[in-house]
């Protein structure tokens, strides 16, 4: 029963972390319809952002994070200007090409500043509560209680501002939206600014518990493409549900299934869940 | 209009390429310092250079690796420069490191091997890794050339290529003090829990066996691939389910400590068995003290060795690399100056068979202020054979543990 709700913690705590990710993935595809290889990149970005404010400029966690989320927020905004928005009349092709290049561009620029060595971001969170024999470390709280919150501010932005409404017109319709007078512009710059500022803050509460180094974005990317194809790709909801769902099923799996096959078993949940529905949980239309 | 901005796309995307290009650094040339200008070497006329082949990861996650045991070579390189080159035959030479980039993949340092050959008549290759060394190994007697392996591979070694010299010693002379120093003061049930990787595996096989052999039980037996999980608290907790007394952990040293650290969080108390990649002076940085690792045996770290050169060379190395070495730099150091020494004695900077039939004069003839190792022979394999030192940490601190 120990073992039960420990694994449930620890689903949690990951699954936190791959729904940021995923959210941010699948609010930039939802909109633009470009599958953002170097969301990972961004996701890495972030942590040495984060990490850098609080080596070298002493700032405390929570302000480094929100530095974080700015910067990586531009650098979103700015890679959507030189690199996306050229693009725009291209076929499909030529954008995922290009989020690679920018994904294998951000590695190398990386590992040119900060170097390839592992570093270690130290919070000031690491204490250690132990209830009825389940381990919960202060910082896997905060990876919880940090990520519901971002999602419920996403939430209420998207749905009851003006700003964020326009953001799910254009998901919705994208000429329409022209129609009607929104900027598109303005809107593909904004979605790109609030995907990076996402995986900034992902990267950022999850570093701590592991390292950060120029490849860490690989370590949610491929997840988080599965999340975002398993919750239907652009859903908001499918992609804060497949996080979870993920999560708990490496967990679970891992514990009372075989660890060696954990990733397949996310895989066959993947194969399952799109056999009956072929466009994933929620599929996106009306939001 | 539309052709035209993708055309600047394209351009765009070319410019980053390139500039990806310039700041990995592959396949860069790593010109000699010391240079043939300094003028130490007056009288003998121009110094001849011999160039000294790298291939290793340079970029990629695994480049922090590749880049400590190219300094430790590098360095090494820059002594005997510094020092006016040597002399052979009345002749000057200096050393001039060629590095490339192979990723961590044993095809690139295959193909990298043969450039080296083609381009800069390299008599010896070192690569850090077991794979490169094997798609060397391929074609390294024909093409006569020495690789200078820096892995603790056994199988290298038994295959009976006559031009490989391994630098480290084999890892499987580490099972033996391991096992007995955690059984004795832990316990007999294991639970393994070491790095993905083809190395983690076969250290898994070798430990595997040998634990049962000596009573011990193996309860729980899985691995961690560091390039795919986030966090490692699932596997931890299904590991420690099982009630291990020892975990045999390993990889990066960095990851690494942060299982161990894990582990601790989820209230682990036992020992930890250190797979030899990582080292425990790494591991301190990441969980900052020794404490967190009570109980650990693994490598002896450089800076903790009690040979007489060790302090001077660390402090060496801290001033041009500012970090302190561990056993990447400082073997491929050593190594780099006993292959020096051999050319000295098989009066031969060219002659791959003749160096290494002079690997042991090299040996025997390495200044006092080089042997940061206690490495006596070259066994006829090719291996070094060199006096293990393994240390475990009692009571916050490391302490050498007997070998034998």
């Amino acid at each position: 029963m120990e073992i039960l709700i420990q694994q449930l913690f620890n689903g949690l705590t990951i699954g936190s972390v791959y729904s940021l990710v995923a959210l941010g993935l699948t609010l930039v595809y939802g909109i633009l319809h470009i599958p953002n290889f170097a969301h990972g990149a961004l996701y890495m970005m972030g942590g040495y952002v984060t990490l850098t404010m609080m080596t070298s400029q002493g700032m405390h966690y929570w302000l480094a994070i929100a530095v974080s989320a700015i910067v990586v927020g531009l650098l979103a905004v700015l890679m959507e200007r030189l690199v996306f928005h050229p693009l725009r009349h291209a076929p499909p092709i030529h954008d995922k090409i290009a989020a690679i290049g920018i994904l294998l561009f951000l590695e190398a620029l990386a590992q040119f500043i900060w170097g390839a060595e592992y570093q270690t971001m130290a919070s000031p969170y690491g204490q250690i509560i132990n209830v009825a024999g389940v381990t919960l470390t202060m910082q896997r709280l905060l990876i919880i209680i940090a990520a519901v919150v971002v999602m419920i501010f996403l939430y209420v932005f998207l749905k009851k501002t003006y700003t964020g409404a326009t953001i799910i017109a254009m998901s919705q319709n994208r000429e329409g939206a022209n129609l009607v007078g929104i900027n598109t512009n303005r809107v593909a710059m904004l979605t790109f600014l609030i995907s990076g500022a996402l995986a900034a803050i992902a990267c950022s509460i999850a570093a701590p518990i592991n390292l950060v180094f120029p490849g860490m974005g690989h370590l949610v990317i491929t997840k988080a493409f599965v999340i975002i194809i398993l919750g239907g790709m652009g859903s908001i909801p499918g992609a804060i549900a497949g996080g979870y769902i993920l999560g708990f099923t490496e967990s679970l799996g891992a514990t009372y299934i075989s660890n060696d096959y954990k990733d397949l078993i996310a895989f066959v949940l993947l194969v399952l869940i799109l056999t009956i529905r072929p466009k994933g949980l929620f599929a996106r239309g009306g939001h | 209009m539309r052709k035209g901005k993708f055309q600047f796309a394209a351009v765009m995307l070319m410019a980053f390429m390139l500039l990806l290009a310039a700041c990995s650094g592959g396949g860069t040339k790593e010109p000699a310092s010391g240079g043939e200008t300094k003028g130490q070497d007056t009288g003998s006329g121009d110094a001849e250079s011999v160039n000294i082949g790298y291939t290793g990861p340079l970029s990629g996650p695994a480049a922090f690796y590749g880049e400590r045991t190219l300094n430790g070579i590098k360095m090494a390189a820059e002594e005997v420069n510094e020092a006016g080159g040597f002399e052979i035959d009345g002749k000057k030479y200096k050393l001039n490191i060629v590095s490339l980039d192979d990723k961590y993949l044993p095809n690139e340092a295959g193909s990298n091997a043969k450039r080296l050959l083609q381009e800069h008549k390299t008599p010896i290759v070192f690569t850090p890794h077991s794979g490169g060394v094997f798609a060397m190994q391929v074609f390294n007697q024909q093409d006569n050339f020495l690789i200078g392996a820096y892995t603790s591979e056994p199988k290298i070694t038994e295959s009976g290529n006559e031009l490989t010299v391994r630098i480290p010693p084999r890892y499987d002379g580490y099972l033996a003090p391991f096992t007995k120093y955690s059984m004795e003061r832990f316990g007999k049930k294991i639970a393994f829990l070491p790095t993905a990787s083809q190395y983690g595996k076969d250290w898994a096989e070798k430990l595997e066996p040998y634990w049962e052999e000596q009573g011990g039980e193996i309860v729980y037996n899985t691995s961690i691939d560091f390039t795919k999980d986030t966090d490692f608290f699932t596997i931890i907790t299904n590991a420690l389910k099982e009630k291990p007394d020892v975990l045999f952990i390993g990889g990066a040293s960095e990851p690494t400590a942060k299982v161990a650290k894990q582990a601790r969080e989820l209230g682990f108390e036992g020992g930890f068995i250190i797979m030899d990649q990582a080292k425990l002076d790494e591991m301190k940085r990441v969980t900052g003290t020794y404490e967190l690792l009570e109980g650990s045996i693994g490598v002896m770290p450089l800076v903790d060795s009690d040979e007489a050169a060790v302090p001077d060379f660390v402090k060496r190395y801290n001033e041009k690399y500012g970090e302190d070495p561990g056993s990447e730099a400082g073997l491929n150091y050593i190594g780099m100056h006993v292959f020096v020494e051999a050319m000295k004695a098989a009066k031969s900077v060219d002659d791959p068979h003749k160096i290494r039939d002079h690997m042991q004069d090299g040996l025997d003839n390495l200044a006092d202020d080089k042997k940061i190792y206690d490495i006596p022979a070259i066994g006829d394999d090719g291996g070094f054979e060199a006096e293990l030192v393994v240390g475990a940490v009692e009571e916050g601190k490391i302490v050498p543990i007997p070998a034998k």
